[in-house]
């Protein structure tokens, strides 16, 4: 079972990213289960989102403890009660304009920021970096696919709906190139 | 990769939008509902729903929780099929009218998710909303999943138009009530054959005088809660029944006033009801995997609480641990009290643990009920609970 965790802040799509992360998975024929967790309904507070994916039922109903990868929307959120989630080895993609060295001092940990600001405002997207964000992070994980996101991005935009498959794809392709790179 | 096989129909919802579908498939006439976190996108998906013109119902947004349950056993006593939801505070603003929506002999459905209460303030899942109306007189279900979410809101339906008396099914805030899973929709066909039309021979109609809620005598007001008793002593049956008929017709099988998983032979067994269930299931398996005799005792229905089927089944195994996601100051876990009470008597009752495990909300995780079935497999039973980290 792969156990993912997104982090960011409310109004930021965190939780919209988890249901379109998820929904690609299931588009796939895979068991999943997402959930997320804020406390009032208040833009910036911190939210969180917890995907499962299995290829059968899932019946886990707590936290995710240790997460096989990680999504983070903010970095001023990658702190250690984030962290302590992942090993070394763990991907976690981070939405931030400053370079992986930036992040040595949290630790050895396997952290790949990506600008997807940037990369969203380029598409017309202004400030909405879901789409963005995703399509890095599913480059990262290799699965399920970047075609099977796309279509489900496309298909649960409300708004915008070439800007964000653009946003998506070109954030997948920046992040393959860059991890293939890096292996 | 594809792991799905067959043709059902399986969609992608959330706990609480597979109760709002479970609701339109039940056909209400009346929906009196106040939002509430994590209540909301339950109302929410209705109110779409019906602008979508699939659900015909009269929604009704009145100003509190008070008035909406008002609402709510008004229509009910008129024969008209009624369906609510809230949460914590909401539930809790409710509590007058839950004893006046029993007393009445509504058939008032209600969902609630479990929800702390203030203060402080808190979202968390918890289940001391709905446990401390164990009082009031309404049926209470807790379920697990998203899936048993929407099965069990149409077989509330069945039970509260057999029984006259209200029933409240409670799922677990954000573990449930948000996580978005694969659940299987029934047509309208299978609800319709499952569940008749609402009928009741006796109901409020201006060409009829009759009236309900007058002033009685002392007589009369203790036989009214003589003839709650006798209606509630035929529920357990009732949810057997509707159970193993629903899975009749959906193939979804083992709704019942509990449910035993891996039970056979076992030396300890978990008790609890809800989320905690799901987690204490792989529990359950990766133990038996290492030779440990454990398994679970799902309590599905808490009122009436099955006294009778938790003996029996109690009779055979020398230990349970009670897994409390509530907690009731100055007393303990309320599960626990119930489980205690209902040992009185046995021959040789099993050792109890009481167990305050996840309360506020805190994350329980598979390791975590390792761990404490390890632990409390031979310690020496104790009358206090425990708080576990």
């Amino acid at each position: 079972m792969q156990e993912i965790v997104i982090l960011g802040r409310g109004g930021q799509g965190a939780q919209t990213a988890g249901n379109l992360l998820a929904r690609s998975f299931f588009e796939k024929g895979q068991y999943v289960q997402t959930f997320a967790t804020y406390g009032g309904a208040r833009r910036g507070t911190p939210v969180t989102s917890s995907i499962r994916v299995d290829d059968q039922p899932i019946r886990l109903r707590c936290d995710i403890e240790l997460a096989s990868a990680m999504l983070c929307f903010d970095d001023s959120l990658l702190d250690q009660a984030f962290l302590v989630k992942a090993e070394n080895t763990t991907p976690i993609v981070v939405n931030s304009s400053k370079p992986a060295q930036y992040f040595k001092e949290l630790g050895d940990y396997r952290i790949l920021p990506v600008d997807s600001r940037h990369i969203a405002q380029s598409n017309g997207m202004g400030k909405v970096i879901n789409s963005a964000l995703l399509g890095a992070f599913v480059a990262v994980l290799g699965q399920p696919g970047i075609d099977v996101l796309c279509n489900v991005v496309e298909q649960n935009a409300p708004a915008k709906k070439e800007e964000n498959v653009a946003a998506c794809r070109q954030a997948f392709n920046l992040l393959r190139a860059s991890t293939m790179e890096s292996s | 990769m594809d792991a799905f096989t067959d043709n059902r129909n399986l969609q992608l919802l959330s706990g609480n939008h597979a109760v709002a579908i479970g609701a339109k498939l039940a056909k209400p006439d009346v929906s009196p509902v106040y939002p509430i976190t994590p209540q909301t996108p339950i109302l929410e998906k209705m109110i779409e729903l019906q602008s979508q013109g699939q659900l015909d119902t009269e929604i009704l947004t009145p100003e509190s929780e008070h008035s909406a349950l008002a609402a709510s056993i008004s229509a009910s006593l008129t024969g008209a099929r009624v369906f609510t939801a809230t949460s914590s505070q909401g539930l809790l603003l409710m509590h007058e009218l839950l004893h006046y929506a029993a007393g009445a002999r509504s058939s008032v459905v209600m969902f609630n998710v479990n929800r702390t209460p203030a203060a402080p303030w808190g979202f968390w899942p918890d289940q001391l909303d709905s446990l401390a109306q164990r009082d009031t007189g309404w049926i209470q279900l807790y379920s697990e999943s998203p899936q048993e979410s929407l099965d069990s809101v149409i077989q509330a339906f069945v039970i509260a138009e057999t029984a006259n008396l209200p029933v409240m099914i409670n799922h677990d805030a954000f573990y449930v009530s948000h996580a978005v899973e694969p659940v299987e929709v029934p047509s309208q066909s299978m609800v319709d054959d499952f569940l008749p039309p609402f009928a009741p021979p006796i109901k409020l109609d201006p060409e009829i005088g009759r009236s309900f809620g007058s002033p009685i005598s002392q007589q009369n007001w203790n036989q009214s809660r003589q003839d709650i008793a006798a209606s509630m002593s035929t529920i357990g049956k009732l949810v057997a029944t509707c159970g193993y008929q629903w899975g009749e017709i959906t193939g979804r099988r083992g709704y019942d006033m509990l449910e035993l998983y891996r039970c056979e032979g076992a030396e300890i067994v978990i008790v609890t009801m809800g989320s905690m269930c799901g987690t204490a299931r792989v529990a359950v398996d990766v133990l038996r995997k290492q030779g440990v005799a454990v398994g679970l005792i799902k309590v599905r229905l808490f009122r009436p609480l099955p006294a009778a089927a938790l003996r029996e089944t109690l009779a055979t195994i020398p230990c349970a641990i009670v897994l409390d996601r509530n907690y009731s100051p100055g007393s303990g876990g309320i599960l626990h009290q119930e489980l205690k009470s209902i040992l009185f008597g046995m021959d040789q009752p099993p050792k109890v643990h009481g167990l305050l495990a996840g309360v506020g909300g805190v994350s329980v995780s598979p390791e975590k009920l390792k761990q404490l079935v390890v632990t409390y497999k031979d310690a020496p039973p104790s009358f206090e609970p425990a708080w576990i980290e």
